[in-house]
């Protein structure tokens, strides 16, 4: 593992879930799998934070757990995007956009 | 939303397969995660360590998943419910204790709160009651509060402009119900047509009067009425009532809670006002300015604030007065919710509901100090338990909440334990009865108001006087408590907040105890004041001739026929005719205007009560007549005679020579015949009252009796027996007269007693509990510094202590708080003491025997309460209490 890696930003990892099942549906060790790959190893994401996230998600309706089989025919719970997660990816996504620039802004200054 | 509640609910009734389901997508985690580090070229014993570094403690992760729905919290709340009853299973007496505490403490508040509910905070069954106004008349000079007069209703509603209705009503008008069974004495009210439109009323059954009716034969029922003498007879409507011996016809039923404008009253039909004449002769010259006679009512017009409706009314009250010199002259107007108490008595009932209320309070305090004090010795006890539980990874917060939890258990038990004493004690309460005829309704009930009372203030008492306790309990000093040590942290100090507590509620239970005695030995007085008349076998029966359409000389003639019929029953020794029988508190014959004949007004204000007298008055009675004689079958015609009492002679007379002196009330001459000794007329706790006795015989065409006449018999034997023969005495001269206000003096007396009988159980109850209390609380000190001690106690008596001396030392302690308890609450008790001074009867406030009996009792009463625990102390083995962990 690299040693670089840190958790994710707090308070984003729901967004980064959302982003990611955004491609596809997805089980919990491939969500993880793909945020570490995405950001190079930067965000690592472990099972103690990610499965309580998805137990929320769920409950919140942005997202749906489903048992499936998997590529190599095991059952795995894949999870899939909601309309209204879609919705909720978007907003965040804007808000967050705003958060960064204004961040960046205060930086820069 | 919706969907989060199902989900969590499934989860947690689903608890299994959640897991199970948690359990494989881990697994899955796992398995996926080690492949992965396998394809990657790591060696499978490196793989599946790393993927445990990166998962962490499998359990963890179980629980957080968990804790990420809400059920987790119902969950948890669960398990401290599960732990709480296990807990207060296993010292039982403890949690009984404690909610017997709290339960009698609020329960004692619940009562009276139940009393402030009804006079004071009652609701009232008008529509839109905030624009309902009752309107009062002060007199010239006058303090407070009279009624109306017909032609100042008349201009009070033709020119205030404020107003959208004014309504005015006579408020005591009693009637004969005839019909089927016995003819019935009833109280009901007389009203202008708009009354119940002013009062807005939703009618359960047809309707309120109409403009039309003013002078019709109409009657509205009372809810109450039509379900007991109508059997709730749901045609009523367009029936015809007889009432004293008119026929009615009923338009409506009144709405089950309404009871007129007041709250006091009780009246149970209403008729326009223009029966209340031709029904009742008392009431004459309706139409006299000078004839205050109305009650009245407004309703507000939408936008008008009772500010400026005042302003108007002030404005209207100069122009009356201009108007109108002689009898309006100064008067001014007042107004008061509808529904609410007479100004006059609301201050009394402040008075006494403030006194009850400071006394509950007391009360309340006391039990407090007992819950504190017992969780505070409880959570000592359970330092080690909550040591053991914080060592194996319990936090702070939920040893607190678990705490919390359970002082919540114990209130509710401590709401549920008070509100069924105050049911009851409601019950009792209501039971208390006035010694006067009136319709008056003093019964007090436990409703949901009082129930949400009891129960929110038994909890708040619980989580204020529960939590420094469980914050103490959850704060153990670790490694001491760990040890069991816990009473080695701070060694030597007695005064504990323990013991000020103890000391605390001792002091208030002496001076609720102090009170308490106070009002039983000023009933015990009460009880014994000297009437001035033999009350025992004395029986007396109410009939209203009036109330029939009986002349004044008929009613005479009437009266003497039944007297004679009763002389001869049996057992009969005399028999005679009142207007008023003693003791009725509002007596309702009284002048101001008595003097001697040769003086122009009267010299002293002293008001002189009137009673109207038939033979052989002061035999039946017992009152001694000092000179002359008393009064005979007098002749309607001849000269009026009068026989006075002592009291009369000394501020009237100012002691002249009485006998064969006339005096006179207003213009009409009465010569004195006769002089009686004094007796109580209005009240036990009255002052002599001078007493002017007139012939009823010469004085019912005049003054006709508001509340009809009683005939009063001396009798021995049987009261039961001879009161039938009584009732079948009148029925067979007239068998449509309602007869009322049956009862033998004796219970007259007792009914008397109200208000020292209401007072003193009050306090003796409140006192009991209150010493109760602090008796627990002195018991359950003692008795925890006796196990606390143990081992102190097991080295003194290692080293020779005799169990007898180490005994004393106990008590010696116990005592020495109960000691300082008088020491503190002798001298504020006595400060107290001033302020009941107008409750008590004959009584000092300052009693020696109250003030020496009561510290004496309650100090030997806690002597039991320590001797007791204090033998556990005697009791110890110092082989035993040395190996005490």
């Amino acid at each position: 593992m690299d040693s670089t890696s840190v958790g994710v930003v707090p308070g984003t990892l729901e967004m980064l879930v959302l982003k990611t099942l955004a491609l596809e549906p997805m089980h919990a060790y491939g969500i993880s799998l793909r945020i570490v790959q995405i950001t190079e190893g930067a965000f690592n994401v472990n099972p103690g934070s990610l499965l309580p996230a998805l137990t929320r998600m769920e409950r919140a309706k942005h997202v749906k757990g489903e048992w499936r089989a998997t590529e190599n025919n095991r059952r795995a719970k894949y999870y899939v995007l909601t309309p209204l997660g879609q919705k909720a990816l978007e907003s965040e996504t804007d808000a967050w956009g705003r958060q960064v620039a204004a961040i960046t802004r205060i930086l820069k200054a | 939303m919706f969907k989060n509640l199902l989900l969590g609910s499934k989860a947690l009734l689903n608890r299994e397969k959640r897991n199970s389901e948690l359990e494989e997508e881990l697994q899955a985690y796992i398995r996926d995660s080690i492949e992965a580090k396998l394809l990657n070229g790591l060696s499978r014993e490196d793989a599946e360590r790393e993927t445990r570094i990166e998962v962490g403690s499998l359990d963890s992760v179980k629980h957080k998943v968990w804790k990420a729905g809400w059920e987790s919290t119902v969950d948890t709340i669960g398990g401290d419910a599960k732990y709480t009853f296990r807990r207060l299973a296993r010292s039982p007496w403890l949690a009984l204790t404690i909610a017997l505490s709290l339960g009698l403490g609020v329960a004692a508040n619940a009562t009276v709160f139940s009393l402030v509910r009804k006079f004071i905070l009652s609701p009232t069954p008008f529509g839109h009651s905030e624009t309902l106004t009752t309107i009062y008349v002060i007199p010239d000079k006058a303090n407070c509060c009279s009624k109306a007069s017909l032609p100042l209703y008349r201009d009070i509603r033709d020119q205030a402009k404020s107003f959208d209705g004014v309504s005015a009503w006579f408020e005591l008008l009693p009637a004969s119900l005839g019909g089927d069974g016995d003819p019935e004495r009833v109280w009901g009210q007389a009203a202008t047509t708009n009354f119940f439109d002013v009062a807005k009323l939703q009618m359960p059954l047809g309707r309120g009067f109409i403009s039309q009716e003013e002078h019709a034969q109409v009657i509205v029922l009372g809810y109450q009425l039509w379900k007991t003498r109508f059997s709730g007879d749901p045609q009523i409507v367009g029936k015809t009532v007889t009432l004293s011996g008119h026929l009615f016809t009923v338009v409506g039923v009144a709405p089950r809670n309404f009871r007129g404008m007041d709250q006091l009253l009780d009246p149970q039909f209403w008729v326009p006002l223009s029966n209340a004449t031709s029904l009742y002769p008392y009431v004459r010259d309706p139409e006299r300015r000078a004839q205050a006679w109305l009650r009245i009512a407004a309703r507000l017009k939408e936008g008008v604030t009772l500010a400026s409706a005042g302003s108007e009314m002030a404005q209207l009250a100069q122009r009356f007065a201009l108007a109108h010199q002689d009898t309006d002259k100064g008067e001014r107007f007042l107004f008061e919710p509808a529904g609410s108490l007479a100004p006059g008595d609301k201050r009394g009932m402040k008075f006494l509901l403030l006194a009850f209320s400071i006394v509950a309070f007391l009360v309340l305090c006391i039990a407090c100090a007992n819950i504190s004090n017992l969780l505070l010795a409880q959570g000592a006890q359970r330092k080690r338990e909550m040591a053991i539980r914080l060592a194996l990874g319990a936090t702070r917060i939920q040893l607190l909440r678990q705490l919390m939890f359970e002082n919540i258990c114990l209130a509710l038990m401590g709401g549920a334990i008070g509100a069924a004493v105050s049911i009851w004690a409601t019950a009792k309460l209501s039971s208390f009865r006035l010694p006067i005829s009136l319709p008056v309704d003093l019964s007090v009930g436990v409703d949901w108001r009082v129930l949400l009372y009891t129960f929110a203030l038994s909890l708040l008492a619980s989580l204020i006087f529960g939590f420094l306790p469980a914050w103490n309990a959850s704060r153990p000093i670790m490694p001491n408590a760990l040890k069991g040590e816990d009473m080695l942290a701070k060694p030597g100090t007695k005064w504990s907040v323990r013991s000020a507590l103890v000391v605390f509620q001792v002091t208030l239970s002496l001076i609720l105890l102090c009170a308490s005695g106070l009002f039983l030995r000023s009933l015990e007085r009460a009880t014994k004041i000297d009437v001035g008349f033999r009350a025992n076998e004395v029986l007396f029966m109410g009939i209203n001739p009036q109330l029939h359409a009986y002349t004044a000389a008929k009613t005479v003639r009437l009266l003497r026929t039944v007297r004679d019929r009763i002389a001869h029953l049996p057992g009969v020794i005399s028999v005679t005719t009142t207007d008023e029988v003693p003791l009725s508190i509002l007596h309702a014959a009284r002048s101001n205007q008595i003097m001697p004949m040769t003086a122009e007004h009267p010299l002293s204000s002293r008001i002189v009560d009137l009673y109207m007298i038939g033979p052989q008055y002061f035999e039946t009675l017992g009152i001694p007549v000092l000179a002359g004689r008393g009064l005979g079958e007098e002749s309607p015609d001849g000269p009026k005679v009068a026989v006075v009492n002592e009291e009369f002679v000394r501020t009237v007379l100012h002691g002249a020579n009485a006998l064969g002196a006339t005096v006179k009330d207003g213009d009409l001459p009465y010569e004195i015949v006769g002089i009686v000794k004094n007796a109580k007329s209005k009240t036990l706790g009255e002052d002599p009252q001078p007493v002017l006795y007139r012939s009823l015989s010469q004085t019912a065409a005049a003054f006709p009796s508001y509340d009809g006449y009683k005939f009063m018999i001396r009798y021995k034997g049987d009261a039961a027996g001879l009161s039938q023969a009584v009732r079948k005495a009148i029925l067979t001269t007239d068998s449509t007269l309602a007869i009322f206000d049956t009862a033998t003096m004796e219970e007259h007396l007792q009914d008397a007693l109200f208000m020292p009988k209401l007072v003193g159980t009050f306090f003796i109850c409140f006192g009991l509990v209150g010493l109760v209390l602090a008796s627990i609380g002195l018991y359950a000190v003692i008795s925890f510094s006796v196990s606390r001690r143990t081992k102190e106690i097991g080295i003194r008596m290692a080293l020779g202590a005799r169990p007898d001396a180490v005994q004393r030392m106990i008590v010696g302690w116990g005592m020495r708080l109960a000691a300082a308890s008088v020491a503190l609450g002798l001298p504020v008790a006595l400060l107290a003491a001033r302020f009941s001074a107008s409750l008590l009867y004959g009584l000092k406030p300052y009693d020696f025997i109250t003030f020496t009996v009561v510290p004496t009792f309650l100090l030997l009463i806690s002597l039991l309460a320590c001797w007791i625990p204090s033998r556990s102390a005697a009791r110890v083995s110092p082989m035993v209490a040395l190996r005490v962990d």
